[in-house]
């Protein structure tokens, strides 16, 4: 009998004193009052082929704020592709500011895992010097849309080149024949090359329905509205045709998700749909024919229409358990100014969301960032939830894999119909 | 069947005479015995077994600081799981965030469950403790002198040795496996998701309703009890086809090696073992490579034009075969795949059991004119099935979660061009713990992956039981002694 209740003893102590160590941590700093400079420690996220730039913004920020308080900036290495998911396991562990895609600020700012920047305004204007709508009015509009969630600003925005474009190699095709998706495969068959583009993907192929008209919008209890069964400009019949055809077409290689850069490098295509990230592999397969443009028109029907694009952006966003919130929106705000935007990209080539970085010389004279820029002007800010992606990412396998027939009226309407059943199904 | 009601009864037997013991003890314990009710320490003492008194009362204490500090806190709103909302101020004098009390829901759960823990061992240390002081007092009338406390902390090195070694161990087990286990059975009852994401939002219980919602109470999607179904056919498929495989394909290998005239042995084993040093991930990996649709096998296989001759008879109709890419060829290929990464270890086990292979037997049979393939039909796979069969259990219910193989070779390349499976976030190639990740990694729906979960315990514990019943029983342990 005794010796269970050593055990139970023992094992009761451990449980007790492991949570009262638990405990212990909760113990508040009193914030200082006296007038002495208050000692601050924030936290902070970014990805890890950014850590020595982001250092330097960090060093910068810490002098520049220096007289108002002593600052210690801890700099932590997350990807922003799975920012939300780390941040969303344990909000209160997460860094006190943090980047991320503008697709996941829905799912953050609902969550509540986002400081309100308008709430930040007396504190920006008290040590930054300016207010918050300086910044909203410093960055191109569809980067503050990105940021803006519920009519309120939740991020700082930092990037605007997370969107795809046309990658393509000029010694192949001429600069004529990449204005439309007819002349460009046509071009890519005589070459016996091909023409990449990832199908599979609700944010490669939404860019054939943006571009017919259709939307996307996301509701607050994060169901996505969705019409892409029914008629906007052309019927999604109509796009699906239009993107079988192309999807057929000889000249064409649907890529797998994920698979782009390997394709590139491959040397088999001569032109792909890709963004950024791509850039080096597109620079080392295409050699001196190395060049990038907007995307092509396609026909629906016997119209010409221009391809829109997916644009997406890059955003800093404070976190709304953070203790120190009003110094960490001021280096939230220092590391997405017009400076530090600019060292962004002579550093990493990381294109601006800022008006004026953008008009600067050396973004027209780099090739992709003035594909980007070129192709911003017809870009649509993809804004869905969670349950968009595995139904359209379907749908386009099975464009890609022509299972369906572009004669088939009836069943391309009702691949459309259950894709939407179950992009639009709650969320439970 | 008997045996299962029996060990009811005995437990309900055993219960009843510690509570008849623990009314004894009220009944005749002596003041310091009845004092012991309040003071657990207080029967100790009047023995003189002070540590041990101090103990006890130190015990009663922590528990008592515990309670009022600690599980007070959590325990009251155990039945809500918290009412009260989090809501926050920003205070642009201090620059700091002022918020309310709020209530995490999750920390409710999860720490009402460690009180009813440290509870449940107090009560039976508090039973037993009172029995324990009526003891002493017997002991202490037939004039037996109590136990000095060096003595009884000797035992713990000795004749109960055996507690002091395990007592890490299950500490281990409670804190790390028992507790997370018992916290996710409770999420199974709540509606913790998205929408309902501590420390902003509270959730709350909803009894049996993701349970009903899996099988087929509508809710979700209307193709979740749809994808439900074929993801466990499949899993239960690659199950057995798993198992079956790598066991008869380690065994076969093993008898190869084993066989007289194969030389270098040694060789031979050890090139097979190195398959197994080699971490998983990265050979699944290198093998995913290798069959991706624009991969080296399928250069080859393009090389020598069995590309063309698969489209001729309208095998494929891609530039490519799809190994992994499309339902069947995937199916197929994970299952080869897992062959070529399981068999070693069944190799292993099975050459073990092999050299263990009573030779009389196999030696008399081959006077009687036994062949080489009714020896091993008749004689070898009999004794080693004997002995491996519990591994073999484990295998399948490793299987069934067997969650490496099929993630690291389909992850991110896979995709279902079945769309009621798409709507409900499965493929085709998925096992239930691939779709539970899923479900809880993209869409932090932890309710219905609790669910899941329990549903896949189920049916490992219950193939578990099955299989070990039919495996151990009786007359088939006579044959092989």
């Amino acid at each position: 009998m005794n010796k269970k209740r050593i055990l139970s003893v023992l094992l009761c102590a451990t449980m007790a004193t492991s949570i009262f160590a638990g405990c212990t941590q909760k113990q508040n700093q009193s914030p200082n009052n006296n007038g002495e400079k208050p000692s601050v420690n924030l936290t902070m996220w970014g990805q890890e082929q950014d850590q020595q730039m982001l250092q330097g913004m960090i060093d910068d920020f810490e002098k520049e704020y220096s007289k108002y308080a002593d600052i210690k900036v801890e700099l932590g290495v997350q990807s922003d592709a799975k920012a939300r998911d780390r941040i969303l396991t344990d909000q209160e562990a997460a860094a006190d500011v943090f980047s991320f895609p503008s697709d996941r600020i829905q799912d953050l700012a609902s969550a509540g895992a986002l400081q309100s920047i308008d709430d930040m305004s007396p504190v920006l204007e008290q040590y930054a010097g300016k207010t918050v709508d300086d910044v909203k009015k410093a960055n191109i509009e569809g980067s503050v849309e990105a940021a803006t969630y519920d009519n309120t600003l939740y991020a700082f925005p930092m990037t605007a080149d997370n969107g795809y474009f046309l990658y393509y190699d000029k010694n192949v095709i001429s600069e004529d024949e990449v204005k439309s998706w007819d002349t460009l495969l046509s071009a890519a068959e005589k070459s016996g090359k091909k023409v990449g583009m990832i199908l599979a993907s609700g944010w490669y192929n939404a860019s054939f329905f943006y571009s017919a008209g259709f939307t996307t919008s996301q509701n607050k209890d994060g169901t996505t509205n969705i019409d892409w069964n029914g008629t906007a400009d052309y019927s999604g019949v109509e796009v699906t045709q239009s993107m079988l055809k192309i999807a057929s077409n000889p000249g064409f290689m649907p890529i797998a998700d994920g698979d782009m850069s390997n394709q590139i490098a491959s040397g088999k295509l001569c032109a792909a749909i890709s963004g950024t990230w791509d850039a080096n592999a597109a620079q080392t397969a295409f050699g001196d024919g190395f060049a990038a443009t907007k995307l092509p028109s396609f026909k629906i029907g016997d119209k010409d229409v221009q391809q829109k694009a997916v644009v997406g952006y890059k955003m800093i966003g404070v976190n709304a358990h953070s203790k120190n919130a009003g110094w960490a929106a001021l280096l939230a705000d220092f590391i997405t100014n017009e400076d530090q935007q600019k060292a962004r990209f002579e550093i990493r080539q990381i294109g601006p969301s800022n008006k004026k970085v953008l008009e600067d010389p050396m973004i027209s004279e780099n090739i992709t960032a003035s594909a980007v820029v070129e192709q911003s002007k017809f870009g649509v800010r993809q804004d869905v939830g969670n349950n968009f992606w595995a139904p359209t990412k379907t749908f386009g396998e099975i464009v890609a894999k022509g299972q369906l027939k572009a004669d088939d009226t009836a069943g391309i309407q009702k691949a459309l119909d259950t894709m939407v059943e179950g992009v639009k199904a709650p969320i439970e | 069947m008997k045996t299962v009601t029996n060990k009811f009864s005995n437990i309900f037997d055993s219960i009843m005479s510690g509570l008849s013991k623990y009314k004894e003890a009220i009944v005749k314990g002596d003041l310091f015995v009845k004092l012991s009710f309040l003071w657990m320490g207080a029967g100790y003492f009047r023995r003189k077994q002070y540590i041990k008194s101090l103990i006890i009362t130190l015990f009663e204490i922590a528990v008592l600081v515990f309670t009022f500090t600690f599980a007070i806190q959590y325990v009251p709103k155990f039945g809500t799981l918290g009412t009260v909302k989090q809501e926050s101020v920003f205070n642009p004098i201090t620059m700091q965030k002022e918020f309310n009390n709020y209530d995490n829901s999750f920390q409710i759960l999860l720490f009402s469950l460690v009180s009813f823990i440290v509870w449940a061992i107090f009560l039976v240390v508090y039973i037993r403790n009172i029995y324990r002081q009526y003891q002493l007092q017997l002991d202490e009338q037939n004039g037996k002198a109590p136990e000095k406390f060096k003595d009884y902390m000797n035992k713990f090195l000795n004749s109960k040795f055996h507690i002091t070694l395990l007592a890490l161990p299950v500490l281990g087990i409670s804190l790390f496996i028992i507790i997370p286990l018992i916290a996710m059975i409770f999420v199974a009852f709540t509606n913790y998701d998205q929408k309902h994401m501590p420390p902003t939002e509270l959730f709350t219980w909803v009894g049996f309703n993701n349970f009903v919602q899996l099988f087929g109470g509508g809710g979700i999607t209307s193709t979740f009890g749809y994808a439900f179904v074929r993801v466990l056919i499949w899993t239960l498929v690659w199950a057995v086809f798993a198992t079956f495989t790598t066991y008869i394909g380690g065994i076969l290998l093993a008898s190869l090696i084993n066989n007289k005239r194969v030389k270098l042995k040694k060789m031979w084993r050890t090139l097979f073992v190195i398959t197994i040093a080699v971490p998983q991930f990265v050979s699944l990996l290198l093998v995913k490579n290798f069959f991706a649709d624009g991969g080296i096998v399928n250069t080859i296989c393009a090389n020598i034009g069995l590309i063309d001759w698969l489209r001729d008879i309208g095998m494929i109709n891609t530039t490519y075969i799809p190994f992994l890419t499309s339902p069947g060829w995937a199916h197929v290929m994970v299952i080869l795949i897992n062959i070529w990464v399981g068999v070693p270890y069944q190799m292993l086990i099975a050459t073990g059991v092999l050299m263990n292979l009573p030779n009389d037997q196999i030696e008399s049979a081959r006077m009687d004119g036994a062949n080489s393939f009714q020896i091993f039909r008749h004689i070898t796979m009999p004794y080693v099935l004997f002995i491996t069969g519990p591994a073999l259990v484990t295998d399948f219910v490793r299987n069934i979660n067997n969650f490496n193989v099929i993630f690291l070779l389909t992850n991110n390349t896979y995709t279902t061009s079945n769309q009621a499976l798409a709507n409900s976030q499965a493929k085709e190639i998925d096992l239930l713990v691939t779709w539970l990740f899923t479900l809880t990694r993209d869409n932090y729906n932890y309710k219905m992956a609790a669910v899941i979960g329990i549903v896949v315990f189920v049916i490992s514990a219950v193939c578990t039981l099955v299989v070990f019943k039919r495996l151990t029983s009786g007359d088939k342990e006579g044959a092989y002694r």
